[in-house]
């Protein structure tokens, strides 16, 4: 079993390799879509973009088709499988929770320096709350993209109105998008998000930033006491549990991992299916 | 008798199946576009008929097309807002007359071609207009889709939807469609950074056939030069016609194929030999290539790649839970 926190390297793992996987096919593919699909619109020729080096192919509209396809491809199964994938394993970590809106407030006020920030689990509140946003903005940029590319290969004739609605979540769709991935990168302007960039590049974050502000997070990484009842007349001190936590494993765990205390639960299941 | 029989033909086909033809739908995955259907209309255009009406100024199906159309463009905005930062604007509301080319006031023109055949001077007139295309990449790929295909073959610009971004003229192989500056809903929205106007072109008429009743240029011709038809009527006329010239067609195979069929006892080679491309006038090379075919594979992997995902998420899935499992064992 892999150990998720590193309190030697004072690291502690926040993304699996599969899970940065999905997040930057997502993203990469995503800025190529979104780049293209603004090369689809007549502006090329019109903004002197063809003048820029390299862009000389923006005003030609069946190239950048190409793109927007091959990119669209990316996009679309890794989108699939992220919902799929950990659906199936009921994580969900990233879904909005009760409270969220009244939180977030609370930890963008503390951002500016007013009042202090609650404790918090391994994504932010405003973290959850976003997440839903873009899932819904990329659930419908990729119905709508479906349909047009449906009537591109198989039906032009198809029903002009359910043509004008696809067009037009697909436009609406792609301005949200791109606001959404401005306020993506707006948050990693404020200092207190920096911390959490380097996770979303190495899979890891500081295990101090870790305990100061997920604190939640790592309380439920934490080892709970083995043998609570003599065990645990009083907690641990918290340098024992400190070096404790070196063979402790994470409740919200990455894909290839299970929560300790889940062990008993799935193990009769898996002997009846073997 | 024949050529009488011939036109009899097309014009009760196509009486018969307007009404059917706009209400046609298709449902499920077809094997090609739908919009090769036999519920379609086509026209036919016979060039060893069409004589450029000689006696007159303006040719019959020209004047019939100007006279529908009279009214469709607004009044133009003065001034015409000048667009950012590329200062194009195409204004023909002054030269609403002009018949010798496209316009946004003229959707179709006659050209005249004089070609050798055998050795012999010919004179052959060629009315141009939309090919009304079976994948007309000028309404697929436009943004706001206000270019559109219709169950019956008419491909339709929607005059309130049309930003006038020319897009549709871009990907047209034969740069059919014209812009009128000052016109239309981007002087609602931001005229100096976004639009340009309104794409205008032939759409075959289609209130007209909806109803019932004739494009304008097929009903004015007094050669009946032009036909129109269901796509089977009017394919298998034109394949008669051009047996019995020794000619040859025009549109069956260009850009994927379309909807307008040239009839010609004059080989199209050299027809083209005397069409300099010029804008408003386009020429009539025979190699056309529908562009957008290429992306047809990488289409069909965009409709693929849900399943793809979720297939891929069960594989893992599967995978992670039997190598947990060995892990236990």
């Amino acid at each position: 079993m892999t150990r998720k926190i590193l309190t030697e390297k004072n690291l502690v793992v926040r993304h699996s390799a599969l899970e940065l996987l999905e997040h930057w096919a997502i993203a990469l593919s995503g800025l190529v879509l979104l780049l293209t699909g603004i090369f689809e619109l007549p502006v090329g020729k019109r903004y002197y973009i063809i003048n820029v080096p390299g862009l000389g192919w923006s005003a030609d509209f069946i190239t950048s088709l190409y793109l927007h396809y091959a990119a669209a491809v990316v996009f679309t199964g890794a989108a699939m499988f992220h919902v799929f994938y950990h659906g199936l394993r009921g994580e969900q970590g990233l879904m909005p929770r009760k409270g969220d809106a009244s939180e977030s407030v609370t930890v963008i006020k503390s951002l500016f320096g007013f009042g202090e920030e609650p404790p918090m689990h391994k994504y932010l509140p405003e973290q959850r709350l976003a997440y839903a946003g873009m899932a819904f903005i990329i659930l419908m940029l990729i119905v709508s993209g479906l349909v047009k590319t449906y009537k591109n290969i198989y039906a032009p004739d198809m029903s002009h109105a359910v043509l004008l609605w696809a067009t037009w979540i697909h436009n609406i769709a792609f301005i949200l998008f791109f606001l959404a991935f401005l306020a993506h990168m707006a948050a990693i302007l404020l200092k207190p998000n920096w911390p959490m960039v380097r996770g979303i590049f190495t899979g890891r974050v500081r295990l101090d930033y870790a305990r100061h502000r997920h604190t939640l997070w790592l309380a439920e990484m934490e080892p709970a006491p083995k043998q609570p009842a003599p065990a645990v007349e009083g907690a641990l001190p918290v340098k024992e549990a400190e070096a404790f936590a070196d063979d402790t494993e994470e409740d919200d765990l990455p894909p290839e991992l299970e929560k300790p205390e889940e062990m008993p639960k799935d193990k009769p299941e898996i002997d009846k299916g073997a | 008798m024949k050529k009488a029989k011939d036109l009899a033909i097309g014009r009760r086909a196509f009486l018969k199946i307007t009404a059917g033809a706009a209400a046609a739908s298709t449902v499920g995955l077809p094997q090609k576009a739908s919009a090769e259907t036999d519920h379609q209309l086509s026209t036919l255009i016979d060039l060893s008929l069409c004589d450029g009406c000689p006696d007159k100024k303006v040719p019959s199906c020209v004047s019939a097309c100007k006279e529908i159309n009279q009214d469709r463009i607004p009044q133009v905005t003065d001034p015409i807002p000048e667009p950012w930062p590329r200062k194009t604007i195409e204004d023909w509301s002054k030269k609403q007359d002009a018949f010798h080319r496209l316009t946004p006031y003229n959707f179709i023109y006659v050209h005249k071609a004089e070609v050798s055949v055998d050795g012999q001077p010919k004179t052959v007139f060629v009315p141009r207009r939309c090919m009304h295309c079976d994948n007309p990449a000028c309404a697929t790929i436009c943004p706001f889709s206000a270019n559109h295909k219709n169950k019956n073959g008419a491909v339709v610009i929607d005059q309130d939807l049309c930003f006038g971004g020319a897009k549709c003229r871009d990907v047209c192989p034969w740069e059919i469609p014209q812009r009128q500056s000052g016109v239309g809903i981007y002087l609602k929205v931001l005229p100096g950074l976004m639009g340009n106007g309104v794409m205008y072109k032939c759409d075959l008429c289609f209130e007209r056939t909806v109803a019932g009743q004739l494009p304008g240029c097929v009903e004015a011709c007094p050669r009946e030069a032009m036909l129109i038809g269901t796509r089977k009527a009017i394919e298998q006329m034109a394949e008669a016609r051009a047996k019995r010239m020794n000619g040859s067609i025009y549109g069956k195979t260009q850009n994927g194929g379309t909807a307008t069929l040239y009839v010609s006892p004059v080989p199209f080679e050299e027809i083209n030999k005397t069409m300099a491309r010029k804008p408003g006038q386009p020429d009539m090379k025979t190699d056309v290539k529908r562009r957008m075919k290429g992306t047809d594979p990488l289409a069909r992997a965009v409709l693929a790649s849900p399943a793809l995902g979720i297939a891929a998420a069960g594989a893992a899935w599967v995978l992670n839970r039997k190598n947990r499992t060995a892990g236990e064992e």
